[in-house]
C-alpha cells in the first residue's frame, strides 16, 4: 500500500465522499445532480460503490415487521410503464388477477373479528396466528386457523360442496407462486395438519387457501387439477 | 444458492419490475428486504424510521427498476447504495444524529471481518476490500467506520474523534486514497 501524501484526483475524490456519505446534505445533493448529467462523474461514483458497498457484509440481515410489504403493496402507485393486462390467457387460475382481487379484504372480516373472540390467548406469541375465511360464491366454506408457532392449522367446514367420488384438498398460494398442496380434508369435520417446515415460511399474510376437489388420494400432479370449491386470504388475527 | 445465481435471480426480477410485474416486484423484496433492512437499521438505530425508509426504498425500486443498469452495477449493489443514501437522507433531515459518543480508535477498529452469509456481493470484491481496510491505520479506518455505519460528516466525525475538521478531512482523503490504490492492486 502506497502512502503518498499525493489525493486521487478531485473528481475521484469527491465521488468517494459522495459515497462514503461523509458529506453535508447540500454537498450531497449538488454530487448526486452532478452524477445524473456527467456521465464521467457517475462512472467514477460507481466504482466507488462497487468498491465499498461489499462493507456492508457486515450487517447481519434483519427481518422488518410483516406489515412493510403491506404498507408498500398498499401504496404503490400505478406503474410507470403499467401494461394492459397482467397476465396471458392461458395462465392458471391462481395466478389470474381477479383471483388476488376477489380475496381483498371483504365479508370475511365479521366473521374473523368474531373469531377472535374464540382465541385464548395466553401469552402474546413471537408468531401470531393467522386466519383465513374461505368462501364460495359469497358463501363462507370454511375456517382456518394457522398456528405458526406450532406449524399447525385447524380447517373448520361449514359448507363444502365436493361432488360424489372427489375428495376436498387444501392449497397454499403464496403470491405469485404456484400453489403448494396442504393435504386432503375433511369436508365434514375440523381436521388438524400439520404444516411442512419447508411451507411454513410462505405462511404469511400475503398468501391465500384454497380448496380444490380432486379424485381420490388426491391431485395425481401435485397441482389442483379439479374445481376451486372455496379461497381465503390469510390475515393477521 | 450460490452468488452468481442469486444476482442473476434478482436482476431478472428488477427487470420485470421495470416492465411493470409487481409479483417480481414482491421477490425482490423477498430476496432482499432483509439486508436492507439491516442497513437501515444499522444507520437510524430505530425500527421505525428503518421501516419507513424501507417502504420508501421499494416504492422507489418500483418507479426506478428501469434505471438499474446490469452492466454497471450489481443489482445487490444498487440496492444497497439506495437504501444508504435515503437512509443519509433521513438522518440529516433530522438534523442531529444519534450516533455522536467519541469514538475510541482502539476499540472501534476490533471487528472488520466479513460476515459468513455476507450476501450476494462478489466475495472477491469483500475480501479485497476487507485486506485492505485492515492495512489502514486505526484512526483512519475508525474515520471511515463511522462515515460508513453512522452516517456522520466530517465535522461529526471531527467532534467524536476530538481532533480538528481539517485533521478529519486530511485524514479521510487519505484514507481513500490509500483504500484505493490497494484495491486496484
Amino acid at each position: 500500500m502506497s502512502d503518498t501524501s499525493d489525493h486521487i484526483p478531485d473528481d475521484d475524490l469527491l465521488a468517494a465522499e459522495f459515497v462514503l456519505g461523509v458529506l453535508s446534505s447540500r454537498e450531497m445533493q449538488a454530487a448526486e445532480q452532478r452524477a445524473a448529467r456527467d456521465p464521467d462523474f457517475a462512472a467514477l461514483v460507481s466504482a466507488w460503490q462497487a468498491r465499498l458497498t461489499p462493507w456492508t457484509d457486515e450487517i447481519a440481515p434483519i427481518a422488518p415487521s410483516e406489515t412493510v410489504w403491506q404498507r408498500i403493496e398498499a401504496t404503490l402507485p400505478a406503474h410507470p410503464l403499467r401494461r394492459a393486462s397482467d397476465r396471458a390467457p392461458s395462465a392458471p387460475w391462481w395466478n389470474a388477477l381477479a383471483f388476488w382481487r376477489g380475496l381483498a379484504f371483504g365479508t370475511g372480516g365479521l366473521a374473523i373479528a368474531s373469531l377472535v373472540a374464540l382465541f385464548v390467548i395466553l401469552a402474546k406469541p413471537a408468531q401470531p396466528p393467522l386466519v383465513a375465511a374461505l368462501e364460495a360464491g359469497g358463501q363462507r366454506a370454511a375456517i382456518v386457523t394457522l398456528d405458526r408457532e406450532r406449524g399447525s392449522l385447524v380447517i373448520v367446514p361449514a359448507s363444502l360442496s365436493i361432488p360424489q367420488g372427489r375428495v376436498p384438498e387444501l392449497w397454499l398460494i403464496p403470491p405469485g407462486e404456484k400453489p403448494r398442496s396442504l393435504g386432503l380434508i375433511n369436508p365434514e369435520r375440523a381436521v388438524t395438519i400439520a404444516i411442512p417446515a419447508s411451507l411454513l415460511a410462505a405462511a404469511t399474510p400475503q398468501a391465500a387457501l384454497a380448496v380444490s376437489e380432486e379424485p381420490p388420494g388426491g391431485s395425481p400432479t401435485g397441482q389442483p387439477t379439479g374445481k376451486v370449491v372455496a379461497v381465503g386470504k390469510l390475515t393477521n388475527l | 444458492m450460490d452468488r452468481d445465481a442469486s444476482r442473476r435471480l434478482l436482476a431478472a426480477a428488477l427487470a420485470r419490475v421495470a416492465a411493470g410485474d409487481r409479483a417480481a416486484l414482491q421477490s425482490t423484496y423477498q430476496l432482499t428486504s432483509a439486508k436492507l433492512f439491516g442497513v437501515c437499521l444499522r444507520i437510524l438505530g430505530d425500527r421505525g424510521e428503518a421501516e419507513d425508509v424501507l417502504q420508501e426504498v421499494y416504492l422507489t425500486v418500483w418507479q426506478r427498476a428501469g434505471a438499474f443498469d446490469p452492466g454497471r452495477a450489481s443489482p445487490m449493489t444498487w440496492l444497497i447504495t439506495m437504501a444508504r443514501n435515503k437512509a443519509i437522507d433521513r438522518l440529516r433531515s433530522q438534523g442531529t444524529n444519534r450516533r455522536m459518543e467519541p469514538i475510541d480508535v482502539a476499540e472501534d477498529v476490533a471487528d472488520a471481518a466479513p460476515r459468513a452469509d455476507a450476501a450476494l456481493q462478489s466475495a472477491q470484491t469483500s475480501s479485497r476490500l476487507h485486506g485492505c481496510l485492515g492495512g489502514l491505520a486505526a484512526h483512519e479506518q475508525a474515520a471511515l467506520r463511522g462515515a460508513f455505519f453512522d452516517g456522520n460528516t466530517y465535522e461529526q466525525l471531527a467532534e467524536r474523534m476530538r481532533v480538528p475538521l481539517g485533521t478529519m478531512k486530511s485524514w479521510i482523503r487519505r484514507a481513500l486514497t490509500k483504500l484505493k490504490a490497494c484495491m486496484e492492486t
